[in-house]
């Protein structure tokens, strides 16, 4: 080998970063806390205008006095009560009704054309019939509740069941598991993430529709609280429904997380 | 339990991938099947377990399954097909559960296929934590727990380097030398072939015939590592497939 | 008759906007008038096809809603310059954020003259709840808390000395749905939707508005707040020329001046408006029977007014310390209580 010779070389330039999320904690909430400052902000110099924009420390001052006066939980416990039994229902049948489409092509072949069709229906459009069929109580807000969330939990479980891995349900049948045992333990929880990762959307969507079903016949709940305070032009209330709404969807949410780390721990 | 292949024929719509394909299987013999690619050997394997069925021609079993036989004909899979939410023994006590086995029954079995796999020390781990090599143990251990009369290997070391097949290959020579069993064994590997089979059948390009029946005598036990005798035999092997493979590749393209 | 009717009204509005007759304003102004297709809207009607407005100086533009209070948002964003609707506590909320004024009054419950009634459904009337003093507890339909349904309801409970649920429906025709269905049990409404129906077997009219709020202040006139300060004279011009058209209406289908023929031809302005969808021999009678007393001069009664806020305000549907000031500009027409 010859002695290496002085030469110059030139760094190769780095041209690989980029397009690789990181985690930056605590950015989400300092978006929002500036956002709130800034309308504090506007509302208390005028810039923006007590038509435009409430002042934070009066949505939060009316949400003070809506937990004094126990009004809180007189809206928020039929809301939640109305969530969880319309949602039950919705997401158990469509879960139900998405694994029968997922296994039998009959029941694909009838069923997914006609989930199709009433996916892309306003079910606030339905609400008056619903009321004749179920009445003007709890019925028909549950009604509509379970029936916004049932297509896309049908949608989102039939196709996560076609995902399950086919090779795991030959395996279940070169071991001559039962049918029954293979639904159960092969292709249940092979579309668990698929219909976990469908949950998010459809109590999202439940959320939604808790507005739309209580504007009918509802002298309580977070939606009828909402719709009151539009109506009253009360926009310091209707901010504290809204927010309650948020704060609803970003729980939910946590829960589904937190169902998804216990449920779903055996992926990567 | 022996088990035979009966004039064999099959198309996929219009291509006909088997053609009058007769063979018998002999007790506690291994079978290796090779052929060039899409000539129908993991179509034949698939007959042979009853997953699928022949248009034409039988599969036969003689004689009755082993004592203690939960599953007579038991497949282990290329890509070794483990349930990725169930622990190491979860998988195996799945095939174990419809057969009503369970506590302490069950779990004796488990103890025992992961000790002959050697896989003792991970029974709670889940799939996802091991090696290639180890998930294909853990899955011949799930055949081994039902006592079969006939495994079905389809490429079972395909999806692994080439480091850990050799480690497998010594470990089924071991399984089956403690305790001889019938195999059918898909490969395309000729190394694999002629290291594990007692015979080898070479099947013919698309449409798959049977081009010939290799004997190989050598106790399997015997055999090893760059052994010369199976080297000759390996390069026999692909003397009659180089051609066959040559023109099934390009029939593939042809497409 | 109607030809000729037509053409002088052409000839009206071309004179005006050669400037050869008075025009209130120097120059014609463009602006938007809300409205809903209400009978209890035809004052605006009569003004505009009677070409009032363009006398005025005004080039009115209809801006038509299917519910007065995205009307009162259009009117606080400026979207709309002047408008008629009830008091709502919405429409409270709007004044006390600087965005909307009252300045004239419209419909008015008067004794005499038909006004709103109170229902009680079939089902329930069949029930035993044949009076309003048996609707103790019982479900009263409102469109939304804090609506003129509510404030209806509400002062015939605390005069009957009874307890009410009030059931929010959003909408008129869900009420009606609901009522004809018998899920709620009393309703209040004005006579051309109570009275067919009543005749229907639908429900039962049960008692009169006007015996609970004598002279109740229905439907009010309202501008933004900055058209009340700024815009007087357009203002003038415009309730001016509104007055108008109440006038003519109270005289052709209240007083009858003119006759069979007058309610006729009254008739056939609204109904260019009003259930446009049905043929003329079907929307006559619902718009004979809704005729109400559309205040002369778009006197407003503050009283009644009052009245409403000061109960807004007791149930804490609008901040209690709003006065009647913030609500009210009683500069421009001639004001009764208060």
């Amino acid at each position: 080998m010859t002695e290496p010779k002085q030469r110059t070389g030139q760094p190769v330039s780095f041209r690989g970063g980029g397009f690789a999320p990181k985690p930056r904690r605590w950015f989400g909430a300092a978006v929002f806390v500036t956002l709130i400052a800034l309308a504090e902000w506007g509302t208390r110099s005028g810039f923006i205008s007590a038509l435009t924009l409430p002042k934070p420390s009066d949505v939060l001052a009316t949400f003070g006095e809506l937990y004094t006066s126990g009004l809180l939980f007189k809206h928020l416990l039929p809301s939640l009560s109305r969530l969880a039994v319309g949602a039950a229902l919705g997401v158990s049948i469509g879960v139900s009704v998405g694994i029968l489409i997922g296994l039998f092509s009959y029941m694909r072949a009838g069923l997914v054309p006609l989930v199709a069709a009433i996916f892309p229906i306003p079910k606030i459009a339905l609400l008056p019939l619903f009321v004749i069929w179920f009445g003007i109580g709890e019925g028909s807000k549950y009604a509509l509740i379970a029936f916004g969330t049932f297509t896309p939990t049908v949608v989102a479980t039939y196709g996560a069941v076609d995902n399950v891995d086919r090779t795991l349900i030959r395996m279940g049948q070169s071991f001559g598991l039962s049918w029954w045992s293979i639904v159960r333990k092969i292709v249940f929880p092979g579309a668990l993430p698929g219909i976990l990762s469908g949950l998010r959307i459809s109590l999202a969507i439940a959320i939604i529709l808790l507005v739309a079903a209580e504007m009918l016949g509802a002298e309580y709940g977070i939606g009828a609280y909402i719709l009151e305070a539009g109506s009253l032009y009360d926009l310091e209330r209707l901010f504290v429904g809204v927010v309650i709404l948020s704060l609803l969807g970003v729980i939910t949410s946590g829960v589904i997380a937190l169902i998804e780390r216990r449920l779903l721990d055996w992926r990567a | 339990m022996e088990i035979t292949l009966d004039n064999i024929s099959h198309a996929y719509g219009d291509t006909t991938v088997l053609q009058d394909v007769s063979h018998t299987i002999n007790a506690q013999q291994i079978v290796c099947i090779v052929g060039p690619s899409g000539c129908g050997k993991s179509t034949l394997l698939r007959f042979l377990g009853g997953l699928e069925q022949p248009d034409a021609g039988r599969v036969l079993q003689y004689g009755d399954p082993p004592e203690g036989c939960l599953n007579p004909l038991t497949f282990v899979f290329q890509d070794f097909a483990l349930l990725p939410w169930r622990s190491v023994s979860g998988n195996i006590s799945l095939v174990l559960e419809d057969h009503g086995i369970r506590g302490a029954r069950a779990k004796a079995i488990i103890e025992d296929v992961l000790l002959r796999t050697k896989l003792g020390d991970f029974a709670r781990a889940l799939p996802r934590q091991l090696s290639g090599g180890m998930k294909q143990r853990v899955a011949i251990a799930r055949a081994l727990a039902v006592n079969p009369a006939v495994m079905l290997l389809d490429e079972p070391l395909s999806a692994l380097d080439s480091q850990t097949r050799e480690l497998l290959m010594d470990d089924l020579v071991d399984l089956w030398t403690r305790q001889p069993f019938t195999a059918v064994y898909v490969t395309h590997n000729l190394a694999e072939a002629v290291r594990l089979g007692h015979q080898v059948v070479v099947l013919s390009r698309r449409p798959g015939r049977i081009r010939e029946v290799v004997t190989i005598d050598k106790p399997l036990a015997e055999r090893e590592f760059g052994d010369r005798d199976l080297e000759a035999h390996q390069k026999h092997l692909w003397q009659l497939l180089r051609d066959e493979a040559r023109a099934a590749d390009a029939e593939l393209i042809h497409d | 008759m109607k030809l000729t009717r037509r053409q002088a009204l052409t000839l009206l509005g071309a004179t005006a906007a050669s400037g050869l007759s008075m025009p209130a304003l120097a120059e014609k102004k463009k602006i938007k008038v809300g409205a809903l297709r209400f009978t209890s809207h035809s004052a605006s009607f009569i003004a505009f096809e009677r070409g009032y407005f363009a006398e005025a100086g005004l080039d009115v533009e209809f801006q038509f809603f299917q519910a007065a209070q995205p009307m009162a948002v259009a009117i606080a964003s400026g979207d709309i310059d002047y408008a008629v609707t009830a008091v709502s506590g919405g429409l409270v909320s709007l004044a006390q954020k600087g965005a909307i004024k009252v300045i004239g009054g419209a419909l008015t419950e008067e004794a005499g003259i038909d006004g709103q009634k109170y229902l009680i459904s079939d089902a329930s009337y069949q029930a035993g709840i044949q009076s309003l003093k048996d609707l103790d507890g019982k479900q009263y339909a409102v469109t939304q808390a804090g609506s003129s349904f509510h404030y209806m309801g509400a002062k015939m409970a605390a005069a009957e000395g009874i307890d009410l649920r009030f059931t929010p429906l959003q909408k008129v025709g869900a009420i009606i749905g609901a009522m004809k269905s018998g899920q709620v049990d009393a309703w209040s409404i004005v006579p051309h939707i109570a009275k067919p129906l009543a005749k229907a077997g639908a429900w039962h009219i049960v008692g009169n508005v006007s015996d609970y709020l004598p002279d109740y202040q229905v439907t009010t006139v309202f501008t933004s707040a900055k058209n009340a300060a700024n815009e007087r004279a357009q203002t003038e011009a415009f309730l001016a020329a509104f007055s108008r058209g109440a006038a003519d209406y109270a005289a052709a289908m209240i007083d009858q001046a003119d006759g069979e023929d007058g309610v006729n031809t009254m008739v056939d302005l609204i109904h260019k408006y009003v259930y446009t969808d049905r043929p003329r021999e079907k929307a006559a009678p619902s718009i004979i029977n809704g005729t109400m007393r559309i205040s002369t001069g778009a006197a407003l009664n503050v009283g009644s007014v009052q009245d409403q806020l000061s109960w807004f305000q007791s149930e804490g549907l609008v901040d209690a310390d709003i006065s009647i000031d913030q609500l009210v500009d009683a500069s421009y027409v001639d004001t009764v209580g208060g």
